[in-house]
Order: C-alpha cells, then structure tokens, then sequence
C-alpha cells in the first residue's frame, strides 16, 4: 500500500532498546596469586548475560588485546602543565597507531554452544581451539605453555550503587521516562554533586517514593530543567543528604564471561622487562551479510583440536563483524566519553585527550564542592565554591587550571601491600589512567587498581578519589584511594545516610580459585 | 521437523513481548515506558504482517497512549510514521508538530525529509537527506539516499549507498537487511537485469525466511520473466497471508496480461470491493490504487480522474502528478495529460514507466517526435519495460 520508500516500516524507531550481548560491563586484570609454574595474569572481561547466562550468542565476537611493556617513568613534577599532558596524549597515539601490534584473544561461539577461541600475534605464534562452555579448560600452547579459560555465565562481579552514581550526575532516564530521542534529557543541566542540592526537586531522595530510580519512574516534567538553588541541603539536625547510599543494586545479577589465565612469558618473550601488561575487551556482531553465508569451520580445526593459523586470518574474520562497544577502565565511559557511541575507542581513546580535561573539570565544579562541604580537601579549583555549579568547557586550555592537580596527582595507596614486591614504582596518575583506556595490570603489584583491577575493588568510589585532594591528611594519615571506603570517615561527617558510597564487598564471595567469579544465580 | 521461520520466530517473539507487556496498558495505572514498549511492538507487528487492522489497533492504542500522557515525542513519532506509511502527508506533518523539539531530532528530520520527497520537494528533500546521512551515517539514512537517487536515475551512486546501508547492519537486523535487498532486487527489475534482481530477492529470502514481501517481490519478478504458473502460486501464497486489495488486483491483471479473462475478473472484483470498502471508511492510502484500476483495470475515466485528483491533493509528487495525467489521457483530455505528465518529468526522475507513458500521452497529443524520444528513453532504462511489472 505504501507506493514509496520506507525504511522505517522495518525499523525500530525509539525506546526499544534491549540488553545486547553486546554491553561489554567490565575488564578485570590482575596477576594471578598462584605463582607456581611462573608468572600468570588474570583476565576477566564480562558482558551482558543475553541470551542468558551460560548461553552465548552465536552472532557476536569478542576479543581481548593485550601488549605488555616495560613500566614508564613517570613526566618531571615541574613539568606538570597542559603542553606536556597533550605531548603524552601524542605519544600515546604514536604508540597505539604506530608501533602497537597488541596480541589478542578472540573468541566466537558457534550454534551447538561450543567456544572457539583463536590466539593471535602472542610470541609462540597464532594457534585456535574449541572447547565447552561453562567449564574450566586447561589449553596447552604451541610453545608449552598452559593456559586455564572459561567461557560462560558466573555472577555479576561488579558491587555498586549505580542509581546513586546517577543521581549524583542528574541522568534523568533512570528517573523519569524519557524518549531514546530526548539526547539533552539524559545528564541534566544541574550541578552535579555528592550531597543533594537544596531545591533539586527533579532527583532529591524523596521519603514518599523511595524506590524512584531504582525500580520506578516518573513522566519527566516540563523544562527547564535546571536549578536555581545556592546551597546543599540540609536536614533539621545540619546534615547533609548524600546522594549515595551504599546499597549494591548489582546484587543478584548475572553475567557472561571470558575469563583467562595466562602465563606472562607466553605473553610476553622479556616478561623481567614488560612488567604491564595493558589489556582491553572489545564486543563486535556479526554483519548482516556475513549472516546468510554458510561458513563451514576451518578443515585444519575439524581435524585437530586446535590449530595453528594463518596471519591473513584475522582480518578476513574481523572485516565480518561490525565494533559495538569496548572496555578498559572502570567509569571511563562518565570520565571520558559520556556513553557516547561514536566514542567507543578503547585503548586508541588519545583522541578524547582534551574533551578527558574538559569533562573532568565539568565533574570537579560538581564534585569539589561536595567534597569542600564535607570538611575534606578536594584537588579540584573550585574557588572555594560554598556549592556545586554546573559549568561546561569549550576549550581544554579554560578547563586546565582548574583540573590541573587533579589530573597530575599520585593517587596514594592505603598502604604498601598493593607494592608487594618493595620496588621503587611511581604511584598512578588520573591522566595516565585513563589514556589510553585500557586495564593496565603491573605484574610487581597485587593488580589492585589502578594497578590493573581486582574483582574485591571498590573502583566507583575509588574513582571518586581523585578529586580528593591527596596531599591532606585525615586521622594523620595522607588521603588515598579507599579513604572514601572509611566508615570511620562517614561517622565523623554531617551527612545522613551515614555509609560509603558503594558497598564495600560483592554480595557473594568470590573464589580463591580459577575462574575467581563466584556462580551464576540460578 | 518444522523448522519456524524466521518471520514466524520474530512474530512469536513479539507476542511474547506484547503478552508481557498488555497489562501495562491496562488498568488505572499505565506505566508510559512499558505502555510505550506495548504499542511499538503492535506497531511492528503489523510492519511485517502488513495487516491492515493490526496498524489500525496501533493507531488506536498510539491515539488513547497521546490522550492519556500527552504528545510525548516517541508517540507522535509512532503515529507521524503511521500516517506517512497510510499517506496522510499532512497528519503526519502535524504529528510531528505536536512535539516540538521532535522535527529537530535526527529521527523527525527523517521523516520530513521523505515528506518533502512525497510533497515534490525535491531540491529539499535531496539536501535534507544528504543532511542527514552527514549528522547520522545510519542504514536507513542511507537508504533513503539511495532510493532518491535510484528514482533519479543516479544508479551507480544508489548501489553505491545500499550497498553502504548494507554493511551497517549486522546479525541482529536481518529484516532491515532483506529489506534491502529487495530494494535492490527492484532497481535490478526495473532496469531489465533480471539474473540479478533474482539474486537479491535469493538472498532477502536466505536473510529472513517466510517474509511474505520477499515472495510478492519474487512473483512480479516471475511473472516479468514469462513463469506465470510460478508467478501465480507466489501471489496466491501472498494473498493468502495478507490478503490485501492491491495484490488481488495484481493477480488479476496477471491472469489478464496470460489473456485468462475468466480468471481476472474475480480477483478484480475482490480488489475493487477492497478498495472501495477502505476509501468507504476514510481511508486515502488506496487513492492511488483506484486511479490505476481505473484507468489500466476497468477503464472508467471519470472514476480515475476523481481519485486522481484526490491524491495529487495528498501528495503533489511525479507519481500522482502521472496517475493524473494517465487518468486524463483516457478521459480524453490529452492537453490536460500533457501539462501533468510535464509536470512529472520536470522532477528529473529517470524511470521507464513514466517515459513510456510520456510517449502514449505525446504520440496522442500529435508530437510523434517527442513521443518517440520518450519511448527510446523508456528502452533505455529497461528494454524489458513492456513486460508484467507492478506500479510500486
């Protein structure tokens, strides 16, 4: 009847977007504990449990790369100005552009539910085999080593209070119903913060819908969606009200999973050398036209229980698959790129160098002054704001002098247990943490981030950390990455709920053992 | 075993939904997301059973959702689809405009933009979809790119742009991508290359099995070809899953194109019953279909010069400016034909159809020459113009 062109008639036009088994959720990357045949690195790159944990989906690829290099010292102190942050985000670049040729794993399912899991440019040269999901497998290399994989559903091991890290930003779809259309409805034109604005009426906790943006919704009132207040709330006792409230809202969920076990000397030929071994995850989904082709499995892999294969196959294989989302960092979507789709770079994110400052000074007039209220020194300039402001930045060079510290400050450690080795290893900054987006694990340490990334870390209230101002001190201790995770801190604070942030453990153990995340809910 | 096929797993699929979803929207307390979810899918149920009561309960359900929550924006967008999809330009227009910020999003300016195209716009409507693709370089964006293009005679520069479409879709959009391979199978047809179009309509089938738009594509191409047994079993399988007024007409004139009078007629009172009962209704989407019946089927000038007339009143485009001119040809009035069948040829759309029926009208007007240009062109474009084809 429609004697016209269509498209639409076949497409899916707006709030219809369902969980994809292409979500990648997170990264994890740390030295394994068992150190008994030699150096080995965990990887953990989970995603969407769709179609549901343990079943994977046929049409989707995903990899891991990884490059391991020597630790970098660090940029003088003195020279800690926007010149020598955008020189390091060039030569970031060069490095991923350039000379980088990462090693990979990739991994396909095929439709009787059996993995194949391919190795590329890793030293003992290209190999693939297949195995069973939902089971732990032991693969043994071409060059002899051994590697432990499991491919298939476990639980979710993120631990976070998502709704509140929402809350604190003003993302209105997990608030209020708003159409996939409405992109100026998502982050609302209000300050962020960590405790409630008074007035902020659109997302304040309120007694009589406790569960909004949690488990219900709202029609999202008419514009303008801004605030006019000019000052935190406070209840009739002087506290504040913090927008967190430390409940885990991934408790209970689960997820799919690539988990490995490597040795680092089959990553690596000089593992004494190239003790960070930077890893990355990337979901690709099969192409249309590549669909409806009917490819049988490679001979050589029907006949052998893995395989050696050609270089050129990579490539042919990839340029069949379309890239849909990558991970490196935790939260480096709300640093970085705010969700964006175009922005979905991994590791090469150099790019997003100047919009990394303008962000994070965005974040820093939000939360510095949160900080500042609490009676807690923040890196942020806020010119000692009395209230969170709502400011965006056009120029990275506007942006800087506010973010400097926050950028070029050593995050501190709690203690000395993460450096388990005593080595002289420089403390981690947030601008070489989050360029080049990727997991970078230090063999010399317990992985713990940003080191690499442990299942036990708390990394949304660590990310919090770095507008903390890491030259104070609390209790005659200098501030570091889990001083947010402090009880002792909250009791001590005029704020109500009195809690960290983000719960402090996942709801379920985890394993001390391969493959570490826990089992899937059933 | 029955092994479903992918149109019936998809419909399968969406009824779970919609089960899931229908108490959203009943009740005293209508969640707007899930309700929202609800007639989208009831939306998309009827894009691919092609029912025309299931698109008119969605309408029904997008009306009562746009009453009870207010012009929200993926509502009016919902409805300004359905109303371009039925014809109503100037509903869907108004659609748009009960939202206001919807005609600045990428998905309204889509749609404006094919609303240009259907209003004649051409200069505009080319702008607004290079405009488009230069803001949100999606599949369908670029199909819609193409398709101006291919109706513009452009076709190295529309296959470029399907085949662009093409690699933006992925495993999870294989009836965008059967769509577009039917697209494609169209440009083939319509340009005499048979072998070709038969191969895309192979793959469509191959990409989303049991899709009832892949055989109806695939019986106009058989029947083109000269297999009417073949082309007959196809359009009979059609009309018995959709059986819509427009392909009971077309197996009719196929039987007539055979010189199978005796079984033409019926199909065609059927199409006529259809088409009258719908324009009976309110409905104008069949305008169009009735200036054709009209004017090819069961001449009665009169009759195509008033439905003619009704739709150029929709739409003022090359396609009802020609139904127009066609409709006058046979009512005699061949200056009138004239000015309108210009009109048509003055968009710069290069198809054989409308060159063929420039020749009919000049030869008719005295202008030998000119018509002989015409037909040449019409030759040109597709040397097979003369064979079974349907007015898509």
């Amino acid at each position: 009847m429609a004697d016209h062109n269509d498209p639409n008639a076949v497409n899916s036009i707006f709030s219809d977007i369902d969980h994809s088994p292409a979500d990648l959720y997170d990264i994890f990357g740390f030295p394994s504990d068992d150190s008994n045949a030699g150096e080995k690195v965990v990887i953990a790159l989970t995603f969407a449990s769709v179609p549901e944990a343990g079943v994977l989906d046929p049409d989707m690829l995903y990899r891991i790369r990884m490059a391991a290099h020597p630790r970098v010292a660090p940029p003088a102190k003195d020279d800690q100005n926007l010149e020598t942050l955008l020189k390091y985000f060039d030569a970031v670049k060069e490095k991923y552009l350039g000379e980088l040729k990462s090693s990979e794993i990739r991994v396909t399912i095929d439709a009787a539910q059996r993995a194949t899991i391919k190795f590329f440019r890793f030293p003992g040269g290209n190999f693939s085999t297949t195995i069973d999901l939902n089971k732990v497998v032991n693969l043994k290399t071409p060059d002899g080593h051994s590697i432990q994989a499991f491919i298939g559903g476990r639980d979710d091991a993120f631990f976070n209070d998502l709704p509140g890290f929402f809350r604190s930003i003003n993302y209105a779809p997990q608030f209020y119903h708003v159409p996939h259309t409405m992109t100026e409805a998502r982050e609302l034109p209000i300050p962020k913060t960590l405790l409630e604005l008074d007035g902020n009426d659109l997302f304040n906790y309120d007694p009589k819908n406790p569960d909004l943006g949690i488990t219900v919704k709202k029609d999202l009132p008419p514009g303008p969606w801004t605030w006019k207040g000019n000052k935190f709330k406070k209840d009739e006792n002087g506290n504040y009200r913090f927008v967190y409230s430390g409940k885990d809202a991934q408790a209970g969920r689960n997820v799919n999973a690539i988990i490995l076990e490597i040795p680092l000397a089959f990553i690596t030929r000089s593992p004494e050398q190239n003790r960070v071994v930077n890893t990355w995850g990337e979901s690709w989904v099969l192409k249309a036209a590549h669909k409806i082709e009917s490819i049988p499995d490679h001979p050589l892999l029907l006949e052998h229980p893995w395989a050696l294969l050609e270089a050129a196959t990579e490539d042919e294989e990839l340029k069949k698959y379309k890239l849909i989302d990558t991970d490196g960092q935790p939260f480096a979507d709300a640093a970085l790129s705010e969700r964006e789709d175009s922005r979905q770079l991994g590791a090469n994110n150099f790019w997003l160098g100047p919009h990394f400052i303008k962000r994070l000074a965005h974040l820093g007039w939000g939360f510095g002054p949160s900080i500042s209220a609490l009676g807690l020194k923040t890196s942020f300039n806020h010119d000692n704001s009395p209230v969170s402001v709502h400011k965006t930045y056009s120029l990275a060079v506007e942006a800087f002098p506010r973010v400097q510290k926050t950028l070029f400050q050593q995050l501190n450690m709690p203690d000395n247990s993460w450096n388990r080795k005593g080595l002289n290893i420089p403390l981690r900054r947030p601008f070489e943490i989050f360029i080049p987006n990727v997991c970078a694990i230090d063999m010399d340490t317990t992985g713990t981030w940003p080191y690499g990334r442990r299942l036990e870390d708390q990394v949304a209230t660590r990310f919090l950390s770095m507008f903390l101002d890491m030259e104070a001190e609390f209790n005659g201790k200098k501030y570091h990455i889990e001083l947010l995770n402090d009880q002792s801190l909250w009791d001590a604070a005029p704020i109500m709920p009195k809690t960290p942030p983000n719960p402090l453990k996942n709801d379920t153990e985890f394993l001390d053992h391969f493959p570490y995340l826990a089992e899937p809910w059933r | 075993m029955y092994k479903p096929r992918d149109c019936e797993l998809e419909l399968q699929q969406i009824d779970k939904h919609l089960s899931q979803l229908e108490d959203s929207v009943r009740g005293k307390h209508v969640d707007p997301e899930k309700a929202t979810k609800f007639v989208f899918r009831l939306y998309h149920r009827a894009s691919i059973t092609g029912s025309f009561a299931e698109f008119e309960r969605a309408e029904s359900v997008i009306d009562s959702l746009i009453a009870t929550f207010g012009p929200k924006e993926d509502l009016c967008l919902l409805k300004a689809n359905l109303d371009f999809k039925f014809h109503r330009v100037a509903n869907a227009k108004r659609d748009l405009a009960m939202a206001p910020a919807l005609p600045g999003r990428s998905e309204g300016k889509a749609l404006l933009a094919d609303i240009l195209f259907q209003e004649g716009c051409y200069k505009e409507a080319a702008k607004a979809y290079e405009d488009l693709i230069a803001e949100n370089r999606t599949w369908d964006n670029l199909a819609r790119l193409a398709y101006f293009r291919s109706k513009m005679g452009d076709v190295p520069s529309a296959e470029q742009l399907y085949l662009e479409a093409e690699d933006e879709l992925t495993a999870k959009e294989m009836r965008s991508y059967a769509w577009l391979q039917l697209q494609r199978g169209v440009l083939d047809l319509t340009h005499g290359r048979y072998e070709d179009a038969w191969a895309h309509y192979t793959r469509a089938d191959q990409a989303y099995s049991g899709f009832w738009q892949v055989e109806e594509h695939m019986a106009e191409l058989l029947a083109a070809q000269g297999e009417f047994d073949q082309a007959i079993a196809f359009y009979e399988r059609v009309l018995a899953r959709v059986p819509r007024p427009d392909f009971q007409q077309t197996l009719g004139e196929l039987y007539a194109f055979m010189g199978e009078a005796a079984k033409a007629e019926p199909w065609f009172d059927k199409a006529l019953q259809g088409y009258l009962e719908s324009v009976n209704a309110g409905h104008v989407h069949y305008y169009h279909h009735l200036t054709d019946f009209y004017t090819d089927v069961r001449p009665d000038a009169a009759e195509a010069v008033k439905w003619a007339s009704k739709d150029i009143e929709l739409r003022n485009n090359f396609g009802t400016q020609s139904g127009l001119a066609f409709a006058l040809y046979s009512a005699g009035d061949v200056s009138g034909a004239i000015h309108f069948i210009d009109q048509a040829l003055s968009s710069g759309v290069q198809e054989s159809g409308l060159f063929a029926l420039a020749a009919r009208i000049y030869r008719a007007a005295g202008r030998i020459p000119e018509g002989e240009k015409f037909l040449s062109k019409a030759a040109a474009i597709n040397p097979h113009y003369e064979n079974f084809h349907v007015h898509r």
